[in-house]
């Protein structure tokens, strides 16, 4: 299965927000993250990731951020416009 | 243009040096991509006389924008009325009050024209020959109508279940508009992937550095109407926080270029209550934005949850003394009805909230009274005329009487 290569930033707020998460994904899924930019002020941070893993691997992981409060954007935010 | 007043893009995090691509995002940190200048050369080559020989449009300002040659698209777009607001500044307690007013901006009634101006007259230099954009209001219509005038293909991407209203106005200009089912960050990634795999020129992903320096000529054109100098204090709305960014840049550039001395002045941020990521960061005294994720307010053209250039705008409010401001959806009516009523211009919901975050600043003593204030209108109330059904009394209704008519207006 062929690998896909993902920008992302990802926003890190709320009760779980010092935990390893980035750690404790790549434990579980499959996925190979390199860390291009990070910035923590808080109890709040933000995290410029570039995700590399075979598709559905890839969204499973990302749904796993997103239940553990992280809010996952592609790097090319705001598309939509008014 | 013989002169290459614009150089290269350059990130706006590490100053990492591109060429002028259709690209928009830094390879090492991710930061966004922004045009940059040769402004010694720029020094040299403009004046105000030069400027004030040029037809009454944006690209009055041309050397100052991220095209090669003459602009292509768009040529009519811009120089919208500076309203000295006297009325206005009466019902604020105010000493010197302006409003810019890009709710009559050329073509389709908003300041979306004059990004789109500049996008698409890249896009062409670039050799693009279909444009696209991402939209559920004014930059879909302006994108549209451009394309249309210019002779270019268009494609506009909307969320499926948009409001047929909307949709009537990208379609009259012949664009092919798709709906696309799904939540907004499967939109996002579908437009990234349709502009890589496709080579489309997209407004707001690939020709985003283009794009967004057309906001500038909102500012140079607040400087010239005031004859050559920079307000002290300009309130502007902020979905993502481009427009605010871009109008604080050409403030600066006219000060680098010559155009005007320097003086101090403050950015102001206006924001609706039910999405607010950039006011509330700014009010917390955090550059860290945190997301909105499910935004709620009648101004749906700012309702961006992740805002891209939110922690951009957080910083220049911060480095030129200014400060945010959110509003309520009753308090964004009362202020749509208090412009209509006091300078007879009708904007939409977007200008509702950056009058309404004015009065707010003005009242918290954020914005003195007696110094020279602008609020920038950004589009057309007629665009978002449904805000105010139940709002306004209805019609009185008589006989074809004069007697009834002379009673009624006895009342």
């Amino acid at each position: 299965m062929a690998k896909f290569k993902g920008r992302y930033w990802l926003n890190f707020s709320g009760p779980k927000a010092t935990d390893p998460l980035i750690y404790l994904m790549s434990k579980k899924f499959d996925v190979i993250f390199n860390i291009r930019q990070a910035t923590i002020s808080g109890e709040m941070g933000l995290m410029g990731v570039e995700f590399e893993a075979e598709r559905e691997e890839l969204k499973a992981a990302i749904a796993w951020l997103e239940e553990h409060g992280v809010t996952v954007e592609p790097v090319e935010i705001n598309t939509i416009e008014g | 243009m013989s002169e290459p007043f614009f150089s290269q893009l350059k990130c706006r995090e590490c100053g990492a040096l591109y060429p002028k691509k259709a690209i928009h995002v830094c390879e090492y940190d991710f930061g966004p991509l922004e045009a940059d200048y040769d402004y010694g050369k720029i020094r040299a080559a403009i004046s105000r006389g030069k400027i004030q020989s040029r037809p009454l449009t944006m690209w009055r300002y041309r050397e100052l924008l991220p095209i090669d040659g003459e602009p292509t698209v768009g040529l009519k777009v811009g120089f919208t009325p500076l309203v000295k607001a006297d009325r206005l500044a009466e019902a604020l307690g105010v000493s010197e009050l302006y409003v810019k007013n890009d709710a009559v901006n050329y073509p389709t009634l908003s300041f979306k024209d004059r990004v789109v101006a500049v996008a698409l007259s890249r896009a062409r230099e670039l050799g693009f020959k279909i444009v696209a954009c991402a939209s559920t209001g004014n930059l879909a219509n302006s994108v549209a109508a451009n394309a249309a005038a210019a002779g270019l293909e268009s494609y506009v991407l909307i969320p499926y279940d948009l409001e047929r209203s909307k949709v009537l106005n990208s379609l009259v200009y012949g664009t092919r508009v798709i709906g696309i089912e799904g939540a907004y960050d499967q939109v996002n990634r579908l437009c990234s992937e349709i502009a890589g795999k496709h080579g489309w020129g997209f407004v707001n992903v690939n020709l985003r550095p283009y794009y967004a320096e057309g906001s500038k000529t909102m500012g140079f054109e607040i400087i010239e109407q005031l004859g050559w100098e920079i307000p002290a204090h300009t309130v502007i709305p902020m979905a993502s926080g481009s427009l605010l960014t871009k109008i604080n840049k050409a403030y600066r550039e006219a000060v680098k270029v010559g155009l005007v001395s320097e003086s101090k002045f403050g950015i102001y941020g206006a924001q609706a209550a039910g999405c607010n990521p950039i006011a509330a960061a700014q009010k917390a005294g955090t550059d860290l934005i945190r997301p909105v994720p499910k935004p709620d307010t009648i101004a749906k053209s700012l309702a961006i949850g992740t805002p891209a250039d939110g922690y951009y705008a957080v910083n220049v409010m911060r480095n030129t003394g200014g400060a945010a401001e959110d509003a309520t959806d009753s308090e964004i009516i009362d202020a749509i009805k208090l412009l209509a009523e006091t300078e007879g211009i009708f904007t939409e919901t977007a200008g509702g909230v950056t009058l309404a975050c004015a009065q707010k600043l003005i009242v918290s003593g954020k914005i003195p009274r007696d110094e020279r204030i602008v609020i920038c209108i950004t589009g057309n109330g007629l665009k978002t005329a449904e805000a105010l059904d139940g709002h306004l009394p209805p019609p009185a209704r008589i006989k074809p009487s004069l007697r009834e008519f002379d009673a009624l207006i006895a009342k």
